[in-house]
């Protein structure tokens, strides 16, 4: 461990320690800074993080510097401030006005640094001030305002450190440097909207996002992708009921700082046409009260034959789904939800929650396999998400099935098989547990309300179990205790990490 | 130096050019190291680098087109674009200011019928204005290709442009006897 | 020059058959080199340069063979870098060491190599030296053939290959570490330090890089001796510096001098004092990224290190412009600001639009669109500028800036007021933009 001082204060920290971090940590916020990123290499351009040692003739780059013992390091004082204070000026000088119509307004680093080092009255005529080119689509999802950009090159190193693909480059010298790919390239990778991420202004931007809303308008909730078994850490923005964007959540043993672009746009599935809001019987819309006889009916231990989950529900939901099942839950269709993973966050599985089925013992089975389980069952098949019914054969078997239950969240061939369809919630509309690749638990937050009249999935499950006369928890508290104990997964449901739980594994 | 404009559609190095970036593959420690030579022998052959060129660096060298740009945007002497047959490069830096840069800039401006940055409609001559050429004593000074024109008068100027208008490039007093 | 000068550097400047290797030999060469290969221990030869005092004649003047103990004993891969980029504004020594006597220079190079213990050294070349290069690849061929390169030389077991690499029109390039990024294939632009080339430089490995003048005093200083080269200059400026000496003077041309002569005795015996009719007003002493002196200043200083240093300038390059009373000195700063304007390699905030807004604020007010506050605004720039940013190329715009302003306001105010101060007439009309 290494002695320093700085502010005054006598820390310590890891040998090695970037300075930057451990200014951080005394301060109990970064320095001002833009091309610095502890995920990314150190690039030193933009001057910001520059703080006095003692000792040192200049002031010096937070971020270039390890902590040396016995260091005695200023942060705030005259001559570090007054140095943020005019380098940010010369960030702004060519900067265009361009805050009421930027979508990074309310977010960026320039509007925040200003506040904090600026507060100055610009010397620069706004018609002397360099031009560039401005909302150039330069990929499927990102467009670039080269005016907006501080050079700051963090994009760069992304594309080069991260997916190795260098699609983006910094072309000519001085102050013509402008941001770009190259002439006849796109930004096209599967990670590009991390740069906008990490654009610490309005210079990348969203294409799905842009000029959609006001980002102090929106509302955060703290959830996982549903795209793939990684189960990146996500946040899900969101007003008034819409989802307008997710955002990767920073979990070191996941996903870092970072998320698929494929995984960004899930949260489009949450707003699509043909969700299921409303309650049917040979598609005939009904309501959940005139619905309860019928299904407590179909669902008595007798009745039910056959229960079958995906690995899209929650370890929650997998649990109830167990004991509807009487101790016997089948995973579903192992083939479904496959695609091709890559060497980053990808992964081939591309549902959230396989771990929980495997924690639960849900064996999954392929199209002939469900089709024959379905055929053997003489009673009630109960199917609670995915879309088993897209496979010819188990479409065949469920059409000449008794009574089938689908418990799901849009229309899709199970939904239309199936006799009886209860709409419930997606990821975003309710709390749960997924358990990742790694069998890591992660929980996830409700975002948004549920759509129409969709139940949230666990209390309608804990609802059939009452029916059949079974005590069950009244709170998802109180489910998570129950689970806790009877699954021996060595953490508490209730108390999960906020990185996640691998049970038997290294955990912070 | 290759004047043609449409030199963009169809690119291909002559072989010995192809030996070169070859050789300097070998010699050079990295692939990448040996980008700024490669450029050369593209430049020296063709005047500048088309769409073609950047496609055989990214090939031969395993870097990317935006790598490949960055290097050609950089550096002034790297070029994109055809370029006029002769590009007059002019220091207006501050020795050869003091000594007289301006009035061989504005002669030049005359004689050739445009202004400094331009290029004449029949693509014969560019006028460009460049730093210090370290020439400094011998001012004023222009640079054309390889060759490196001291003492300008206007006078001699008119003797260059005589001769370039010939097609004839004029050996310079920085071209001694007894070298290659 | 003047008869009875020393020839440390330019024994064959005025010789058109210099660059040739039977004539260097004849002259002696590549005799420091068999005495370094086999008579010497590397380390004995850094101890040599060490103790001669010789400084680093690039700009940067750092002591060269301090400079070479930095790199780690027993580093494997070292390389070495020969700075051949000169582009410093008003500064052409280099051009006349690798143009007269190209052997010198290359000679220097392999010892300093040796010395260092490096396998592979690089000739960078400004690409604006097109007309050049030929001769030193020719001389470069020539000691690959009479065995001073290449495997085993002179039978000491030494292994050097040397590789002549062409700039293409960068000033950045000559900033050593700028010079590393662009033979690694990146934009040339400087790298963050730490860590430090001599540590971690081209490829990561150990890297020393030298400016053409360093390398090139090498021979002579192992020929005759550390002692030698000290008794030449003053106790902190050992040695001979090579004089790049532009504008209206009788005699411009490059000057080899021993350090610590008296610039006014260097004006008048060696220059022959300014052309008839013109005047001296001010100096830039060593090429254009130091602070200008007017006449008088200039005139009690001698030119060395530490004499320049207390005159508030620096010695730099040796790259000495005189400034006749003829010249508007807003207008030369305009050149200047271009020009920093023109080669900051944009990675940095504060250089990149730093040099950019100075540039656009000396042309308004050259445009007769100055404003009383402007002069303040150009001190305020160049304050966000100075002392933060990667490399000295931000202090390099700063210094003439400051300078210029500090000693000729009056000429600043007067451009303001739209009166012209008596007697400097423009070279460039005022409307005439850039």
């Amino acid at each position: 461990m290494v002695k320093l001082t700085i502010d005054g204060k006598e820390m310590e920290f890891p040998e090695g320690t970037s300075l930057f971090d451990a200014c951080e940590k005394a301060r109990g916020e970064a320095l001002p800074h833009f091309c610095y990123h502890p995920d990314l290499s150190v690039a030193g351009v933009c001057r910001l993080c520059q703080v006095e040692v003692e000792g040192m003739p200049k002031l010096t780059i937070a971020c270039n510097t390890t902590i040396r013992p016995d260091m005695v390091v200023h942060t705030r004082s005259e001559k570090v401030t007054k140095a943020a204070n005019q380098i940010l000026e010369m960030h702004l000088i060519n900067h265009p006005v361009d805050c009421p119509i930027c979508d990074q307004a309310g977010e960026c680093g320039l509007q925040d640094q200003y506040m904090a080092y600026g507060l100055y009255d610009s010397q620069v005529e706004m018609a002397s001030k360099v031009n560039k080119a401005k909302a150039e689509v330069i990929g499927p999802h990102v467009v670039l305002d080269q005016e907006r950009c501080v050079l700051c090159s963090r994009c760069v190193r992304f594309c080069d450190e991260i997916t190795g693909t260098g699609e983006l480059g910094i072309y000519n010298r001085g102050d013509r440097a402008e941001l770009g790919t190259a002439p006849g390239t796109e930004l096209d990778n599967n990670y590009s909207l991390n740069t906008v991420d990490i654009c610490p202004v309005g210079a990348l931007t969203s294409r799905d996002f842009r000029f959609k809303k006001r980002v102090w308008m929106l509302k955060a909730a703290e959830s996982v992708c549903p795209g793939c078994a990684t189960g990146c850490n996500v946040r899900v923005d969101h007003e008034a009921g819409r989802i307008y964007r997710l955002k990767p959540r920073y979990n070191p043993d996941v996903n870092g700082s970072w998320m698929c672009d494929m995984g960004r746009m899930t949260y489009k599935d949450v707003h699509q046409a043909g969700r299921l809001t409303e309650p049917r019987i040979s598609g005939q819309t009904v309501r959940w009260t005139d619905l309860k006889e019928r299904l407590a009916g179909l669902t008595t231990a007798a009745a039910l034959k056959l229960v079958v989950g995906s690995p899209h529900q929650t370890l929650e939901e997998l649990y109830l789904l167990k004991k509807l099942g009487e101790g016997r839950l089948c995973g579903g269709l192992a083939a479904a939800d496959r695609g091709d993973g890559d060497d980053l966050l990808l992964d081939a599985d591309r549902s959230p929650n396989r771990g929980g089925l495997r924690i639960l013992d849900a064996a999954e089975t392929d199209g002939a396999g469900l089709a024959a389980m379905i055929g053997q069952a003489a009673g009630t098949v109960l199917i609670h998400g995915g879309n088993p019914a897209a496979d010819a054969a188990v479409a065949e078997a469920l059409a000449a099935a008794g009574d089938v239950i689908y418990l799901g969240t849009a229309e899709n061939e199970t939904a239309a098989a199936a006799a009886v369809v209860l709409p419930v919630a997606m990821w975003a509309e309710k709390p749960g547990v997924f358990v990742n690749k790694d069998g890591r638990l992660q929980e996830f937050k409700q975002a948004v309300a549920r759509q129409g009249n969709a139940r949230e999935d666990w209390r309608l499950l804990a609802e059939i179990l009452e029916l059949r006369g079974q005590d069950v928890p009244g709170s998802l508290k109180g489910l998570r205790e129950e689970m806790t104990a009877s699954l021996e997964l060595e953490v508490d449901l209730n108390r999960m990490p906020g990185s996640g739980f691998v049970p038997g594994g290294v955990n912070a | 130096m290759s004047n043609s404009v449409e030199g963009q559609t169809e690119f291909a190095l002559s072989p010995a050019g192809l030996a070169k970036i070859d050789g300097l593959i070998e010699r050079y420690p990295t692939k990448a190291s040996a980008i700024m030579p490669c450029i050369w022998v593209i430049m020296d052959e063709v005047g500048y680098v088309p769409e073609g060129g950047v496609e055989l660096l990214v090939e031969k060298l395993d870097v990317t087109r935006a790598r490949v740009h960055e290097i050609l945007t950089f550096y002034t002497m790297f070029r994109s674009e055809p370029q006029a047959e002769y590009t007059l490069q002019v220091c207006h830096n501050i020795s050869c200011h003091i000594m007289g840069a301006r009035p061989v800039i504005a002669h030049l401006e005359k004689r050739l019928g445009i202004r400094l940055g331009e290029t004449t409609p029949d693509r014969k001559f560019a006028l460009e204005g460049v730093e210090c050429l370290a020439a400094c004593g011998m001012g004023p000074c222009l640079q054309l290709g390889k060759h490196l024109y001291e003492h300008l008068t206007p006078e001699k100027i008119d003797g260059l442009l005589e001769n370039l208008r010939r097609g004839v490039v004029p050996r310079a007093d920085t071209e001694r006897e007894g070298v290659e | 020059m003047s008869p009875g000068d020393t020839k440390i550097l330019s024994a064959r400047f005025d010789r058109t058959d210099g660059h040739r290797l039977d004539v260097y030999e004849q002259d002696g060469g590549y005799k420091a080199l068999r005495l370094a290969l086999t008579g010497m221990k590397p380390a004995e030869v850094t101890a040599v340069v060490k103790e001669s005092g010789l400084r680093g004649r690039g700009g940067a003047g750092f002591p060269t063979g301090v400079k070479w103990g930095f790199v780690p004993k027993d580093a494997e891969d070292v390389y070495f870098f020969v700075n051949a980029d000169e582009s410093e504004p008003g500064t052409f020594k280099d051009r006349y060491c690798l143009d007269y006597d190209p052997h010198m220079t290359l000679e220097g190079t392999i010892i300093s190599c040796y010395a260092v213990g490096a396998k592979l050294a690089f000739i960078y070349i400004r690409g604006e030296f097109g007309w050049l290069i030929d001769r030193v690849q020719k001389a470069v061929d020539e000691a690959y053939a009479a065995g001073y390169l290449g495997r085993d030389i002179l039978g000491s077991g030494f292994d050097l290959d040397v590789i002549v690499h062409k700039g293409a029109g960068a000033y950045i390039c000559g900033e050593e570490t700028g010079l590393i990024n662009s033979v690694e294939g990146v934009k040339g632009q400087p790298k963050i330090k730490p860590p430090f080339p001599a540590v971690s430089g081209f490829l990561d490995k150990p890297t020393i890089v030298n400016n053409v003048e360093s390398v090139a005093a090498v021979p002579w200083i192992l020929n005759h001796g550390a002692a030698a080269y000290k008794a030449f200059g003053t106790e902190k400026s050992a040695g001979t510096k090579l004089w790049s000496v532009s504008g209206p003077v009788k005699n411009p041309g490059v000057y080899e001098v021993p350090l610590g002569i008296p610039f006014r005795e260097f004006f008048n015996d060696y220059l022959g004092g300014m052309v008839d009719g013109e005047d001296l007003k001010a100096v830039i002493v060593g090429g254009s990224s130091v602070p200008v002196l007017p006449a008088d200043e200039m005139m009690s200083c001698n030119l060395d290190y530490e004499s320049l240093s207390s005159a508030g300038t620096m010695l730099g390059s040796g790259g000495m412009i005189i400034i006749p009373a003829s010249c508007d000195m807003v207008e030369l700063i305009q050149v200047l600001m271009h020009f920093y304007y023109d080669e900051s390699c944009g990675q940095c905030t504060p250089c990149r639009e730093g040099t950019g807004w100075l540039h656009r604020i000396v042309k308004k007010m050259r445009r007769g669109e100055g404003t009383t506050g402007d002069i303040d605004l150009l001190e305020h720039v160049c304050n966000g500028m100075a002392g933060l940013t990667i490399c000295p190329l931000s202090d390099a715009a700063v210094m003439p800036m400051r300078s210029f302003i500090e000693k000729f306001r009056p000429e600043f105010e007067a451009l303001i007021k739209e009166t012209a101060p008596a007697g400097p007439q423009s070279r460039w009309p005022r409307g005439e933009q850039e």
